[in-house]
């Protein structure tokens, strides 16, 4: 899963030869073997890493504070939400709602590249939602169609219907 | 105890006539004591009558005693007294009553009927609406208890808004069908066998042998139209006819303050409707949830969730709560359902919703007895069980469709009510047979 995942990730940053990846470990850490030096292990490192090999450090954040913000929202990826047991979706579906609610994008007024990892990590639940859990976290979705339609993102994923209008206006369903 | 002993001279007024036109006439009603509350030399009493409430007054003075005072003080909550009082204009309109701008006082009370003093359910508590019971902490009746006690149930102002609409729901079909030259009949209820190769739920005993409670009168309307009755409807535990556009627009009508009462207990949007009616076809429908991200086969059925979201999709998209959709696939329509003649997967038949609910299913019948028996073998039908269906297309059948409505559904869905067991007077569903 995170393999593909970094695949998508090479093709987006727009580098030409893929790497080969391995994984370590019972949970399947991916793990990349670098040429001079130690093996990089982990999702939020190897992309890091990759961010800055496609010569796009910008991805990684331009200033000090939205740099932070990026590797925090790597680090909900690996641990909140890649073994999120099902009574917590609700809740973490919930808590992104709310921060995006002023939000373009995660980190900072650009897309950096928390924003194709969290839409990676998060495409298995949103679309299982029906119409109206996706009206009601209202800003996710907003953000995960904004990412989904972001050029060079999608890749093997399938695309998420999102209605253009509510039809769920008032509370009664 | 009234037991007719006597013709009594008094003319009995009704409380919603209780109005300033009456001021200073000595008048008799007959009501339940809604509330009553003592204060020093008075006792104020709210009188109940269905919808209409008024206040009264009974005061230490030359036409009360004391013992008057703590005797009315006394009355239990829902005894039904006969009150002689003048009725006196007000100054200040009385909020809480439904007859705002007078009052009663008491002359002369009477207790006809005495209500037990523990009542099972307050009607204060029944009417209130769930939010409001949640934040400030005061009751509200759940469900089953008010079902159990549906006596007391049905007298708050939301039940007799309820069912005095659907009195007039199923009035305005009456006189709408008549009015277009149908027949009404009655048809047995109990019958022999599976009319449409259904299931039999209910058995009962017959004489010396078994017999069945009719699921639908279907069979008996049909064999009507091959009796040249022409246009036959009939209003019974299961089936009516099609809903006119103009039912809407009398409901609205002529039941504006029923609605109003029922929407203060449970809030809705206003029901809305297009003339004329919206008419989509099955694939226009399941284009439309393809469009929103539902994967199903053009042939499916929608299943109840998916004709729910569509009821969403349409409102949104034509602004109306009311339509038809036409066409369905032949695969999933039953036996006796004509097919489309332009396209053999589809069928001339059709469903109605109101609110994205199911209110009538429907269709163009076979009415050909070769066509009947053929596709009752595709459906695997025991041909011998509906033997005497198919023989009453045998001698000249004329060309016809119908359906079936829910009287009790289009009431929930018209009114925006969710469970039908609040328009059902005395509902039954399989935990519950009593009252």
């Amino acid at each position: 899963m995170a393999l593909r995942e970094l695949s998508s990730l090479e093709k987006f940053l727009g580098l030409k030869k893929p790497h080969k990846y391995s994984t370590q470990g019972v949970k399947k850490v991916p793990l990349l073997q670098s040429n001079n030096g130690p093996a990089l292990v982990g999702l939020a490192t190897i992309a890091s890493h990759l961010a800055k090999e496609a010569k796009k450090p910008e991805l990684l954040g331009t200033t000090p504070e939205q740099r932070a913000v990026v590797q925090q929202w790597l680090e909900f990826r690996v641990t909140r939400i890649d073994e999120c047991p099902r009574e917590e979706i609700r809740t973490v579906l919930k808590d992104l709602n709310q921060y995006l609610e002023d939000k373009v994008y995660l980190a900072g007024n650009s897309l950096s590249i928390a924003d194709p990892l969290l839409y990676y990590a998060i495409h298995h639940i949103v679309v299982d939602l029906a119409v109206q859990e996706k009206e009601r976290y209202m800003n996710l979705t907003r953000w995960f169609d904004h990412i989904q339609h972001y050029p060079g993102v999608r890749h093997h994923l399938a695309p998420v219907v999102v209605l253009r209008n509510r039809v769920y206006t008032s509370c009664h369903h | 105890m009234v037991q007719s002993q006597q013709k009594l001279d008094r003319v009995l007024v009704r409380v919603e006539e209780l109005t300033p036109e009456k001021a200073d006439q000595l008048i008799w009603v007959r009501a339940r004591i809604h509330t009553s509350r003592a204060k020093g030399k008075q006792c104020f009493v709210v009188l109940r009558q269905q919808q209409f409430n008024v206040q009264a007054l009974v005061a230490v003075g030359d036409r009360a005693s004391k013992q008057m005072v703590k005797f009315a003080a006394n009355i239990t909550k829902e005894s039904i007294v006969d009150v002689e009082a003048v009725v006196r204009t007000v100054e200040q309109k009385i909020e809480s009553c439904s007859q705002q701008d007078v009052e009663l006082h008491i002359e002369r009370i009477f207790v006809i009927s005495q209500a037990e003093p523990r009542l099972p359910l307050q009607l204060e508590d029944a009417v209130r609406p769930e939010g409001e019971g949640d934040e400030e902490a005061r009751a509200t009746v759940n469900q089953d208890t008010k079902l159990d006690n549906r006596v007391i149930d049905l007298r708050t102002t939301t039940s007799q808004a309820i069912f005095r609409l659907q009195s007039g729901v199923c009035q305005l079909f009456r006189d709408t069908l008549i009015k277009k030259g149908f027949v009404e009949i009655q048809t047995p209820k109990i019958i022999s066998a599976a009319s449409e190769g259904g299931a039999n739920v209910f058995t009962v005993s017959y004489f010396k042998t078994s017999a069945y409670l009719a699921q639908s009168p279907q069979l008996y309307k049909q064999m009507c139209i091959c009796a040249d009755f022409d246009k036959v409807f009939c209003v019974g535990p299961a089936e009516g006819w099609k809903a006119p556009h103009c039912f809407y627009a009398d409901t609205q009508n002529s039941f504006q303050t029923e609605i109003q009462t029922v929407n203060k207990q449970y809030p809705s949007e206003p029901f809305k409707f297009l003339e004329p009616t919206l008419r989509l076809e099955y694939t226009e429908g399941v284009a439309m949830l393809r469009a929103a991200g539902v994967e199903m086969g053009d042939e499916e059925d929608l299943s109840t969730p998916n004709e729910k979201l569509l009821g969403r999709l349409v409102k949104e998209k034509y602004d109306t709560d009311f339509y038809v959709l036409d066409k369905y696939p032949l695969a999933v329509r039953p036996f006796y359902t004509m097919p489309d003649p332009s396209n053999p997967k589809y069928s001339n038949s059709y469903d109605m919703f109101m609110r994205g609910e199911e209110i009538l299913s429907g269709a163009q019948r076979v009415h050909d007895a070769q066509l009947l028996t053929e596709r009752a073998l595709h459906h695997s039908i025991d041909l011998e069980k509906i033997k005497a269906y198919i023989d009453s297309f045998r001698y000249g059948a004329p060309p016809h469709a119908g359906g079936g409505i829910g009287l009790e559904r289009v009431t929930m869905l018209y009114l925006g009510l969710h469970n039908v067991r609040q328009t059902s007077m005395f509902p039954r569903d399989p935990k519950r047979l009593t009252p």
